[in-house]
């Protein structure tokens, strides 16, 4: 039932793209038909699953460490509104700062590794989970505190028992927006010279003015996307189980 | 046996022909001036070959790109060798001090031309005048005006805009001229718009001016230290660019093994284009990647003279023909 219901919109869009290049006779051009942009994935299936592949993992790699530095950053700001107060303007700042500004520096830093890649994923990730996890920990009522407080509940007990678990939605809708993010990073980490993955391929096509291989790389940039938030949606089924829709 | 060293026997099997070909090796990159494509195929060929390894090298090539200046990253030391822009941009890097030395040329001549339909307005560079004309800003600009000022028609008589990378706006007629380079846009003018005749060539050679490009370039330091590695490096490249001369159909799949998605057609048109442009001038006497002095000094003074420049450089330290002048002359020729 969920797959049909994932499917049906899919199958729209599809029908739309095929049904439109041939209805408006749209210069391949603009827009190839959808056909021959799968065609020109299957052709070259290895080389697709190869870049899904390597995109996804950088951009994981880059998410799990934004999301664990973000949730944990929340936690301390939380706890100590000193260091909030002085730490939490640099993030912000440190947010403004475009990231294809850095991408260079990071290149020079980090070589053609993943590790770039996954650097530029975390850097665009771990800002929005700081500022939601933050935000969740700050909006739990004052009452359930004092109530776990009188029943002998120290810091830890809190946090474990109240804070965080009152905080999860807050995270997980953070977490949500970042996934996207994480794989805007990665693609852009791999503008910088990177040998393989999606945003290489993208390069590539765009470059060469490769209207077909472009397309099958926004398409395949649409996947990794689309496996990172389903990962992400996962995670929030098991550790969120008591709330009833999703 | 105690319980380490029976883990660690085996292992010391495996790793010992490991590290003995670690130590014969030395670990190099090159940076490439832009993505992969046949313009650099014969250093995939190299590699896939093992030249490089056979030379005492464990090179990995980094392909370059829009947002990448190769010299940057050669002078930071981030990689030891790199084909950069050409000898526009080494001039430019050495006055701006960067630490990095040419040790050879690829492209002998000015690898771009510029570009008119043949049945348009413009026959000759006087119909430049009042046209719509666009140009890399990298450089294919100054040709440019170089090339006016060689007929005396002053930059402000046309309109010259920064090309971007599509070729598009020319094919639909948004602009009168565009620039091409000879293994890759032209090609692909040629095939979107119907044949080779169908076009008007203006060539800065036929202008009296000539800018070689697609320079290989070395870390100063690295060079210093390591200046066997340097003509290894050089000899190995070269190897790569013979073969790729004698089998291109091998050169060609060293390429599309690294990008499988690229146009093969497309790619299998630029090897012999990039061939020419890479034996032409004093290449065909003096062998590949020559340093033609008189080349080079004619580009600098062109540079000074255009005010890119803004004083003369020292071309003897920029550009540095002793790695390749190690290799027998024999061994250098295409």
């Amino acid at each position: 039932m969920k797959a049909l219901a994932l499917l049906a919109p899919l199958a729209l869009i599809a029908a739309a793209w095929e049904g439109s290049v041939a209805l408006f006779a749209i210069s391949p051009f603009y827009l190839p038909p959808l056909r021959d942009v799968l065609g020109a994935i299957g052709a070259n299936w290895q080389a697709y699953q190869a870049a899904f592949l390597i995109t996804l993992l950088e951009a994981v790699v880059g998410f799990v460490a934004g999301g664990l530095v973000g949730v944990g950053s929340g936690i301390v700001f939380a706890h100590a509104p000193r260091l909030k107060q002085m730490v939490l303007p640099i993030f912000i700042v440190s947010q403004t700062v475009p990231v294809i500004a850095f991408g260079a520096i990071i290149v020079l830093w980090f070589g053609n590794t993943l590790a770039a890649k996954a650097a530029i994923a975390f850097y665009l990730t771990f800002f929005p989970v700081t500022v939601n996890t933050l935000a969740g920990m700050e909006a739990v009522d004052p009452r359930q505190i004092a109530l776990l407080r009188s029943f002998g509940a120290g810091r830890r007990a809190l946090l474990w028992k109240l804070l965080l678990p009152s905080a999860l939605p807050r995270i997980f809708t953070a977490l949500r927006l970042s996934a996207g993010l994480a794989l805007a990073g990665a693609i852009v980490g791999e503008w910088f010279g990177a040998v393989q993955g999606v945003g290489a391929l993208l390069l590539a096509a765009m470059f060469n003015e490769q209207i077909i291989a472009l397309w099958a790389a926004i398409i395949l940039a649409a996947a990794v996307g689309g496996a990172l938030f389903a990962l992400v949606a996962v995670i929030e089924a098991r550790l969120l189980f008591w709330r009833e829709e999703l | 046996m105690h319980r380490r060293t029976l883990l660690a026997t085996p292992l010391a099997v495996l790793a010992a022909p490991r590290i003995g070909q670690a130590q014969a090796l030395t670990p190099v990159t090159l940076r490439l001036k832009w993505l992969p494509q046949a313009q650099f195929a014969g250093f995939y060929l190299a590699v896939e070959r093992g030249y490089y390894r056979e030379a005492g090298l464990d090179l990995s090539i980094s392909p370059g790109g829009p947002n990448l200046l190769t010299e940057n990253l050669v002078a930071s030391g981030s990689e030891q060798f790199g084909l950069s822009g050409g000898t526009d941009s080494v001039f430019s890097a050495r006055e701006k001090g960067l630490p990095i030395t040419c040790i050879g040329v690829a492209h002998q001549v000015t690898p771009f031309v510029f570009v008119a339909k043949a049945d348009g307005p413009v026959k000759t560079l006087e119909d430049f005048r009042g046209k719509k004309v666009t140009a890399w800003f990298t450089g294919a600009h100054l040709v440019l005006f170089g090339m006016l000022a060689s007929r005396n028609i002053p930059r402000d008589a046309l309109s010259i805009s920064p090309q971007q990378v599509s070729i598009t706006p020319f094919i639909n007629g948004d602009t009168d001229v565009c620039a091409a380079t000879w293994y890759n846009e032209l090609n692909t003018i040629k095939a979107r718009i119907g044949g080779a005749d169908k076009l008007k060539l203006f060539v800065a050679e036929d202008y009296g001016i000539t800018v070689p490009r697609d320079t290989v370039i070395v870390n100063e330091a690295f060079a210093a230290a390591n200046p066997n590695a340097v003509t290894a490096f050089l000899r190995a490249s070269i190897r790569g660019w013979k073969a790729a001369k004698a089998e291109p159909a091998a050169a060609l799949e060293a390429v599309m093994k690294i990008v499988p998605t690229l146009d093969r057609a497309h790619q299998i048109a630029m090897l012999p284009e990039v061939l020419r442009l890479m034996e032409a001038g004093a290449a065909a006497q003096q062998g590949l990647f020559v340093i033609d002095p008189t080349a080079i000094k004619k580009a600098h003074d062109f540079f000074v003279e255009q005010q890119v420049l803004k004083a003369p450089i020292d071309l003897a330290t920029a550009f540095r023909s002793s790695f390749l002048e190690a290799i027998p002359l024999a061994d250098r020729l295409a």
